[in-house]
């Protein structure tokens, strides 16, 4: 951090040293001039609503009468009386384990591939990139039951190899599974934001390495791999989040019941469930809480750990 | 610092600031003059509601400023603006609901408005009672419906056998289930679908046994012999195979009409409401119709209710009650208005009104209108509005226990017994 | 050495005939991703074409109805009272919008983050992590207090506003990344030269960072058109609805829902953020020749 007073820092170019406060002032003013908007967004819009969540967490709120002061009620339910939150947890583990790394997977390894600048290379990765245009529709939701029930496309396709599969989107042995295929399969967002990172490293250091008789797997490893940390890390930290907090496509293929028996009750499903289909927002903010705890524990583990693997050019 | 999210400075401030701020960046046309309505549904009540606004705004000079959603988004949204004080005039209110709002006060007692604004002559007394909570008015009913099992006619007709009819049991169905896996039509289709899950069924079932879902005073109406009795009966039907499988019923999520067994073509009939006839018989090409619930034993009635399909109320921080109930009373009672409604919403509870419409229904809802007019010894009493718990326990107990017994991951017995030591746990918390 | 370079021009020297082969094993593959990419919008093209009483008795088939028509299409347009086209102009409006507003505030933001020294940097960096972490279903109660006290609720300015605030710390966050991985020495040639924070950004970051930038784009907006639930609480008029909340009244649980319609009109809204991203994507293919550069 800089403490001293140093002038050339911002570049002003001004010789003479000014006074205690207009030092301070040129050391963080700047940064601070550019936080502006964030500032004023996280200051006036963001931390209220925040905060006031907190708030609600140790309240019961029907939404529709004032908050009632409850004091750690909630969080108590919430660890000893619950059955629904120690499913949805295991609901949401598994499929946080599951589909990020399986998704960084596939998107880091098509985005490898379209990076060779072959032919049609634009048209895959349009094509690619379509299932996450598609989203969580609805209509989504109707096919894949096409695909996945009992009768469905998969498996048809498995009957020619003698196989009779279950009906794996209503099956609670397996309905959760369908839900992390979908997610793998829209992996059109981590994969483009690969492709922007690789196609930010510089092109005259593959050239300087190939002069020195590096070859293509030398090349990988020496320099795409470690100029793409940041934006894996990246993505490991977003997607992660993201699937934690996954809760549209749970939403529209178990029409918000999570089921069946719970199999696909989402964390933020059964959040959204009691603080709008139970009238417990009280309860439902103290849940996301938790959720907020357990994401920012990994969150922080993750950026430690990150300065041992992480390669940033500052 | 404690931030109270009391109602009432909320009002206060809001009401001020939207006022400051309606010249700004407020919505384009006026709000002063005219009434705001939100409710639930599709496209096509959608374009019967507003050619009744229409109306409305002729006759009174009135604008009545309307939006929708479907089911599913409306509720999220509606209590989002009520929690903000934001509330509409006129919402769309659910038998299961209307409690909750109006013991807090969400929604207006319209008992004041009742032969001044709110003309209600002629109007039926059961829809009317259905529409009170605690002795007071909360809720126009805007039409009757009652359950009833659709019926796929072109699968029974393939399959050779009968429809049901008014006095099919129980046992009739077992027995009609057995001839279908005789005639394995359709790729197996079975009769029934799986009705351990829907509490209309479970309701119908235990009515006809003199019981109830829940007691007047917000208990559970029945204890663990019947339902350990219920889940025992619908697994003696899923191994003999007379109703679908535990994974076919899962495809049901509760909700899209896409995912019912109907459809599907799973089951040739399942639990529905007699209002939705229509919406299914826009989604198949087979011929449906709509029969009874099942009986418990030949002559066994009362198992039945025309209950509100839906009603009016009027918003509890409403600046404009009066000229609402004046809404609600044009609604239910012009003539003019209920020919363009149908019985799009249900049957309508005023009989003038029925009257007039009759002639020009189409022949599914003359079906529908026969259905619930003539129900005859199948009628019982109208049952207290259910208590506040009632949702959760629906979704989160019942659907989940039918499907574990489904699956065999809890017998019949210890489903029953959880079932009511839960939803007493449950009802004791809400209360 | 030598042995390392020799093994290594064997392995790099492939022969023509192993370089196709290897090329049509590399595009069968796509192709065959590519089908199952493609699928569900073969199908969704077929159900928007198929009369409202097959859509659901045809299963995976994406073959059309011998019953085709654009019956779906009328439908669909015309179905709420003010026609859809009004809607793609209000989902255009506001993904735009948005657009502009992240690419500005995010930028911003993350160049101070990546570059800038100031005390607190790590305390609200971790802030602004934090806000993506919370999940929106328990801040949604009181952010609609909050816009109803501003007089904002029924406009757009609750979906487009906190753009311009860089609300969307993901962007911050991508942008962050991407910036560290541009050389510092750039950062201190213009220095050098007597240039300042404002124009380092300016003239150096922004233009390097054309692939972060477009990827930014394209997500903000297929997000903000994808997004229903914003517009779900904060507009009521219809006449202002996103194209995604009008697609969502088309279908009902408890009565008639139009499928053909709404199949019909996803078709239709996935064409403009198909052209969104055609044209971004681009910018994605265009790297950057830092020339000059001594590691």
């Amino acid at each position: 951090m800089a403490t001293q007073v140093d002038i050339s820092s911002n570049g002003t170019g001004r010789v003479a040293s000014p006074g205690f406060w207009s030092g301070v002032w040129q050391n963080h003013a700047p940064g601070y001039l550019f936080l502006l908007p964030w500032l004023v967004g996280f200051l006036g819009l963001t931390i209220g609503p925040i905060l006031t969540s907190l708030y609600l967490s140790f309240t019961d709120f029907d939404l529709l009468t004032a908050p009632d002061w409850v004091g750690t009620d909630n969080y108590v339910r919430m660890f000893t009386n619950d059955p629904k939150f120690a499913a949805s947890m295991r609901v949401t583990f598994v499929f946080v384990i599951f589909s990020v790394p399986l998704k960084l997977a596939f998107a880091l390894g098509v985005a490898l591939l379209l990076n060779r600048g072959m032919k049609g290379l634009p048209l895959y990765r349009a094509l690619f990139y379509l299932p996450s245009l598609l989203g969580a529709s609805v209509a989504i939701a109707i096919l894949w039951r096409q695909i996945f029930a009992g009768n469905g496309l998969v498996n048809q396709f498995l009957a020619n190899f003698g196989i009779e599969g279950p009906s794996w989107i209503s099956n609670p042995n397996y309905s959760l599974w369908t839900l992390i295929i979908l997610a793998i399969w829209q992996f059109g967002s981590p994969m483009i934001i690969f492709l922007a990172g690789l196609r930010q490293i510089p092109q005259d250091m593959y050239e300087a390495a190939s002069l020195d008789g590096a070859g293509k797997w030398r090349q990988f490893w020496k320099i795409t791999l470690p100029m793409l940390t940041p934006v894996v890390f990246f993505n490991a930290i977003i997607q992660t989040i993201e699937a934690f907090k996954s809760f549209t496509p749970s939403f529209i293929i178990s029409a918000g019941t999570g089921g069946p028996i719970n199999s696909t009750l989402f964390y933020t499903l059964n959040l959204y469930n009691e603080a709008f289909g139970f009238f417990r927002m009280g309860y439902a903010s103290a849940l996301a809480w938790v959720l907020l705890a357990i994401v920012a524990l990994f969150t922080a583990f993750s950026f430690l750990t990150s300065k041992y693997w992480v390669h940033y050019d500052d | 610092m404690t931030i109270r999210l009391g109602r009432r400075q909320f009002l206060m401030g809001s009401s001020a600031l939207l006022a400051a701020g309606a010249a700004g960046f407020g919505p384009a046309f006026a709000q002063a003059a005219g009434l705001r309505q939100f409710f639930w549904g599709g496209q096509a009540r959608a374009d019967r509601t507003y050619a009744v606004n229409d109306l409305f705004a002729a006759a009174k000079g009135t604008s009545v400023d309307s939006s929708f959603l479907g089911w599913g988004d409306y509720w999220p949204k509606l209590a989002t603006e009520t929690a903000g004080g934001n509330a509409p005039d006129i919402v769309q209110m659910d038998y299961r609901y209307i409690v909750e709002y109006a013991k807090r006060n969400a929604i207006a007692p319209l008992d004041d408005y009742v032969g001044g604004a709110l003309k209600l002559d002629g109007f039926d007394q059961d829809q009317l009672e259905g529409g009170k909570v605690d002795g007071a008015l909360y809720g126009i009913s805007l039409g009757a419906n009652s359950v009833a099992q659709l019926v796929n006619l072109a699968a029974f007709e393939e399959a050779g056998i009968e429809p049901p009819n008014r006095d099919t049991t129980y046992d009739d169905i077992r027995a009609m289930g057995e001839a279908f896996n005789a005639a394995n039509v359709r790729g197996g289709i079975k009769v029934i679908a799986d009705g351990s899950g829907s509490e209309p069924m479970l309701d119908n079932w235990l009515r006809q046994k003199g019981l109830a879902l829940y007691t007047a005073d917000g208990k559970l109406g029945f204890g663990a012999d019947e339902a350990i009795e219920w889940f025992a009966l619908w697994k003696g039907f899923r191994d003999d195979g007379i109703c679908v499988d535990a994974e076919t019923q899962a495809l049901d999520t509760n909700g899209p009409l896409e995912t019912t067994m109907v459809v599907l073509g799973k089951s040739a009939m399942m639990p529905s409401n007699s209002n939705q006839l229509v919406a299914f018989q826009t989604l198949m090409t087979d011929p449906l119709t709509i029969t009874n619930y099942p009986r418990i034993a030949p002559g066994v009635g009362g198992g039945h209710y025309r209950k509100p399909s839906m009603f009016f109320s009027v918003g509890g921080s409403s600046g404009n009650k009066e000229l609402a109930a004046e809404y609600l009373s044009f609604f239910v009672n012009d003539l003019e208005a209920a020919k363009v409604l149908g019985v799009e919403r249900g049957i309508p509870c005023v009989s003038s009104v029925r009257e007039a419409i009759a002639p020009d229904l189409n022949d599914q809802d003359q079906i529908a209108l026969n259905f619930v007019a003539n129900l005859g010894d199948l009628l019982g009493p109208l049952p207290p509005p259910p208590p506040a718990a009632a949702g959760e326990i629906d979704a989160s107990l019942l659907r989940v226990l039918s499907q574990e017994v489904a699956f065999g991951a809890r017998s019949p017995e210890d489903a029953g017994q959880y079932f009511v030591t839960e939803a007493a746990a449950i009802l004791e918390r809400a209360a | 050495m030598t042995t390392d370079a020799e093994r290594l021009t064997v392995v790099t020297a492939t022969s023509p005939g192993r370089r196709r082969l290897f090329s049509v094993i590399a595009h069968v593959l796509l192709i065959g991703v590519s089908i199952i990419m493609l699928y569900p919008l073969l199908w969704l093209l077929a159900a928007s074409f198929r009369p409202e009483n097959e859509i659901f008795t045809s299963g995976v088939s994406i073959m059309p109805s011998v019953n085709w028509s654009f019956d779906s299409y009328f439908r669909g347009w015309n179905g709420l009272r003010i026609g859809f086209g009004q809607l793609f102009i209000n989902s255009f409006v506001i993904s735009a919008l948005s657009v502009i507003g992240n690419l500005i505030a995010c930028s911003l933001a993350a160049y101070a983050f990546a570059r800038l020294e100031f005390a607190g940097r790590r305390f609200w960096f971790a802030m602004m992590l934090m806000t993506l972490m919370l999940p929106y279903q328990v801040t949604l109660i009181p952010q609609y207090v909050l816009f109803l006290n501003l007089g904002w609720v029924n406009t757009i300015l609750p979906l487009v506003v906190p753009k311009f605030l860089a609300a969307d710390a993901f962007f911050i966050f991508l942008m962050v990344q991407f910036f560290r991985g541009i050389p510092r020495e750039l950062d201190e040639a213009a220095r050098m030269d007597g240039a300042g924070p404002w124009r380092i950004y300016w003239k150096i970051m922004l233009p390097l960072s054309t692939p972060v930038l477009a990827t930014a784009a394209i997500f903000t907006f297929i997000w903000t058109w994808d997004d229903f639930f914003g517009p779900l609480i904060y507009l009521s008029d219809l006449r202002q609805y996103t194209v995604m909340l009008g697609l969502r009244t088309f279908t009902d649980n408890t009565g008639m829902s139009d499928y053909g319609g709404m199949f019909a009109m996803s078709v239709l809204s996935l064409v403009p953020i198909f052209v969104f991203f055609l044209l971004f994507q681009r910018l994605l293919i265009e790297g950057i020749a830092t020339t000059g550069m001594k590691r």
